[in-house]
């Protein structure tokens, strides 16, 4: 069926009035010289005949040009089938975190299920719905269908996540799609009010909004911190944790801590309204997974616990391979900084004496200006200024006074570790970026900017590459912040691959090194290097088949998310009208058409106008 | 020294038309020898015998017809026919009308056809002279003349006079016949879009003064057909200023064909009531074609 998308252009056809007034006009008034009247004087017109409009082909071209240019004006189309009848709803599901508050009419994710239905019960039979879920990122659970039972199935199947939210890119999403359907309509459901939503005035205008939810009386661990200094003792470890109360009344509660499911802490708590406490865990008695849980009972029961672990500190245990003095005496110092730190210094000879013996895992090796291939064993191996033309870590020349201008901030063997820029050396080798490594810092001298630092695993052992040299003798201040990082290198490489947890808040994506397999339900995993987003908190496990699993803890630690308090339920609708869109979807425009046939009349026109004048 | 017009490029293409036509004209004899011959006017001398008369004395001795004195013992002398020029003055109507409408070409076709006869009078050992009639001055006429260049000069008189201005076409052949009574032939080329009666006294005036009087209308392609080259409006007379509105419907049209063929009935009457000679001829027709074809089907021109 033929329609229009602008109706008020028919107001164009008014020109057809003024063409043909200008005709007679200029009719009246042209003036043609002739070479005598004589013959003409003698022909009288009738004055009806004198007054009738008698189009040219001149005055057809124009009014079909101005018939032409209002067509395409008024924008009509061919409302298409595909896709079922006009018109539809696009629903926003809030499925984050907060969502699972407990109201007295049950959580607020079933009331805004309820809610959804009812508006879907309202609609006709035939109206398409499209179902967009709002996470930590939209996602669309249900493409635009009139398939009640699907719809419902989905619905069904939903459930909030462990997640923040993030709400704007949903409803934009949404607002997207029914713009592509003449007469769609958005309605937004979440917990959230219209001003907290992060949209623009015109956007909230748009969409059908309602919130859900009043209760606010949530308390929440919102941090959960683990220190642990490289190479520590196990006395050394920290751990904290921050618990705060978004009620708008002081609460006691009771928090409690534990080590590999062993009781650890419990510690009762008196929290000021809307007020918050450190608490400091003491140093855990062992290693393991630590969860720490508030009793009670509050809205929300996600942000009522968090998972973190208390890491193995191996002592440093180095064995150095070099021909001199004093790199010997640099390494020393160095392992001497460590609190339990072991160092065996041995020569070229004294290592090909150990080539039949399996490294020991833990045992980090430390060539100094040599690169021979690291067989297959464990422990972590470093290479300092390899020579060029080794073939485990490149290098093209030798070059002095090297600086640290960048570095990968989120690589774990960076994590804690400050004052980078102020790393220097006084001869660094320049490196290239072998196959199995990325690098973790930049440097630059007055000739090139290359990799200073380069680490990876390979054929199951971490490797790293390190440009500098180490200057001799004891650490200077001025030597300091490249001992720190060698430091750092070393424990990165003393660690064991396998089986460090991935430590995460949820919704949060984070990248780790290697890859990690596929994940279980709440976690996701993709890439080499892996990138893992955990959806549900708690203790989860990725792995490859046939491979030893690592653990991914994962705590909803969001402040935002944490205080549900909402200043009450209600709903606003849109003010606006629904946008049409020119290309919509089953949608034939023709306006185009009419304008390229304007554009025809008009050359025809002017051909036709050139040629009798 | 002018430059070049378009009535001497003209000019320069007529050479081999002008080479293969001879111009037949009546009028007056001039008073130089001549091809034409004037049998009733028999002369003293010349190439063929006419008559006799009785001898005078002081006629030329050598035109004595001995065998007739031998024979019929009287003195007679022979009469010859005579054989004089005739001077052909070509009359070319430069009023505004002739220009309009300006892509006619009527003015073109005109000045060309004036050029033509003007060299195939010159071929044919006849005198010749243009003379362009405007409105707002003095007729501008060229001096006869009886050579080839002078068709230089009448090309020259034709580029340098452009149509315009009002003229009594009747009127202006008055007065020519007035200040020119010696006689000839009158070629007068114009559209002829004048009252017949207005002209007539003029085309009377000419054959008073023993003007052979040839009548060549030269129409536009407007004039003879309005409905291809005019639109609905306003017409406005070039000449007089008059405005006539007129829708170009095809009853308006039909009813003008009717008119122009009237007009050119009455011309045509007007010529054979003053023995003249009546063509017409448009202006998209080329001028040799016109020449050729409509000029020698009414004898004016004849093949060598």
């Amino acid at each position: 069926m033929l329609e229009l998308a602008n109706p008020l252009g028919l107001l164009a056809l008014a020109s057809v009035g003024v063409l043909i007034a200008l005709t007679l006009l200029a009719r009246r008034t042209r003036i043609t010289p002739v070479a005598s009247l004589l013959l003409w004087k003698r022909i009288q017109v009738p004055p009806v005949e004198r007054q009738r409009f008698r189009p040219d082909l001149l005055f057809v071209l124009r009014l079909l040009l101005l018939l032409a240019l209002a067509g395409g004006y008024v924008r009509p189309y061919v409302a298409g089938t595909a896709g079922g009848a006009a018109g539809g709803l696009a629903v926003v599901l809030d499925v984050s975190a907060s969502m699972q508050v407990r109201e007295a009419e049950g959580r607020r994710f079933d009331t805004a299920r309820r809610r959804l239905d009812a508006l879907v019960s309202a609609l006709p039979a035939d109206s398409p719905v499209l179902l967009v879920a709002a996470g930590y990122r939209p996602r669309v659970a249900l493409r635009w269908t009139t398939d009640r039972t699907r719809l419902a199935e989905r619905l069904a199947a939903l459930d909030p996540l462990d997640t923040p939210t993030a709400l704007a890119p949903a409803v934009r999403l949404a607002l997207g799609e029914a713009a592509r359907r003449p007469g769609a309509r958005v309605a937004v459901l979440t917990d959230l009010p219209p001003a907290a939503g992060g949209l623009a005035p015109a956007e909230l205008a748009a969409a059908d909004w309602t919130a859900i939810g009043r209760r606010g009386d949530n308390v929440a661990l919102t941090a959960l911190t683990v220190d642990a200094p490289p190479f520590a003792e196990p006395a050394d470890v920290r751990a904290e944790v921050v618990v705060r109360n978004f009620a708008t009344v002081p609460r006691a509660v009771t928090l409690e801590a534990s080590l590999d499911d062993v009781p650890w802490i419990r510690h009762a708590l008196a929290l000021p309204a809307r007020g918050s406490r450190r608490v400091a865990l003491g140093p855990p008695p062992r290693t393991g997974l630590l969860h720490v849980r508030l009793g009670g009972d509050d809205a929300l029961a996600v942000d009522d616990q968090a998972v973190a672990w208390i890491p193995s500190q191996p002592p440093l245990d180095v064995l150095a391979v070099t021909e001199s003095d004093a790199f010997a005496a640099a390494i020393r110092a160095l392992v001497a900084t460590a609190p339990r730190g072991h160092l065996e210094v041995v020569n070229q000879a004294g290592l090909s004496e150990r080539a039949g013996v399996t490294a020991v895992a833990g045992v980090v090796t430390v060539f100094d200006r040599m690169a021979p291939p690291g067989g297959d064993g464990a422990g972590g191996l470093l290479y300092v200024a390899p020579p060029p033309g080794n073939t485990v870590c490149p290098s093209a020349r030798v070059l002095d006074d090297a600086s640290v201008v960048d570095w990968d901030a989120g690589h774990p063997l960076l994590v804690g570790l400050n004052g980078l820029e102020a790393v220097e050396a006084a001869r660094a080798v320049q490196l290239a970026l072998p196959p199995w490594g990325v690098p973790v810092a930049t440097a630059a001298s007055r000739r090139a900017a290359y990799p200073f630092l380069v680490v990876g695993e390979a054929r199951g052992r971490r490797r790293a590459c390190l440009a500098a040299e180490l200057p001799p003798g004891p650490v200077t201040s001025d030597a300091m912040p490249l001992a720190l990082l060698t430091l750092a290198t070393l424990r990165w490489l003393a660690e064991p691959i396998a089986d460090e947890p991935i430590t995460l808040p949820t919704g949060v994506p984070r990248r780790v090194p290697g890859t990690v397999g596929a994940g279980e339900p709440g976690v996701l995993a993709v890439g080499d290097p892996a990138v893992v987003l955990a959806e549900r908190a708690g203790v989860h496990r990725v792995g490859r088949a046939g491979e030893p699993t690592r653990l991914v803890l994962a705590s909803l630690l969001d402040e935002t998310e944490s205080d549900v308090g909402r200043d009450g339920a209600g709903t606003w609708p849109a003010s606006a009208a629904p946008a049409r869109h020119d290309a919509a979807h089953g949608q034939s425009e023709l306006s185009w058409w009419f304008y390229a046939a304007a554009a025809a009349l008009l050359a025809l026109e002017w051909l036709v106008w050139s040629v009798a004048g | 020294m002018t430059a070049g017009g378009p009535a001497r490029a003209a000019a320069a293409r007529l050479g081999a038309l002008a080479a293969r036509l001879g111009l037949h004209v009546g009028g007056r004899m001039g008073v130089r020898p001549g091809e034409r011959r004037f049998p009733g006017r028999p002369q003293p001398s010349g190439l063929e015998v006419e008559s006799h008369s009785a001898y005078v004395p002081g006629d030329d001795l050598r035109h004595l017809d001995w065998n007739l004195l031998g024979r019929l013992d009287a003195l007679l002398m022979r009469r010859f026919t005579a054989e004089r020029e005739v001077v052909v003055h070509v009359l070319l109507d430069a009023s505004a009308s002739m220009a309009t409408p300006g892509d006619d070409g009527k003015w073109t076709a005109a000045s060309e056809l004036a050029l033509a006869l003007g060299a195939i009078a010159i071929a044919s050992r006849h005198a010749a002279r243009l003379v362009v009639l405007r409105g707002d001055t003095e007729p501008r006429a060229t001096t006869v003349h009886r050579r080839r260049a002078g068709l230089v000069a009448m090309a020259d008189l034709l580029d340098a006079t452009p149509p315009g201005d009002a003229l009594d076409l009747g009127r202006a052949l008055g007065e020519y016949a007035h200040r020119h009574p010696e006689g000839g032939a009158a070629l007068v080329i114009s559209d002829f879009l004048v009252e017949p009666a207005r002209l007539e006294p003029g085309v009377a005036a000419l054959r008073r003064r023993g003007y052979a009087v040839y009548l060549l209308q030269m129409l536009g392609r407007a004039d003879a057909e309005p409905g291809r080259a005019l639109a609905s409006g306003v017409l406005h007379d070039v000449e007089s200023g008059d405005t006539h509105p007129v829708a170009l419907t095809p009853d308006v049209l039909a009813r003008y064909a009717a008119l122009l063929a009237a007009h050119q009935g009455e011309l045509c009457a007007l010529a054979t009531r003053q023995r003249a000679t009546w063509t017409s001829s448009v202006s998209d027709t080329p001028v040799p074609a016109v020449v050729t074809g409509e000029l020698a089907r009414i004898g004016l021109v004849r093949g060598r």
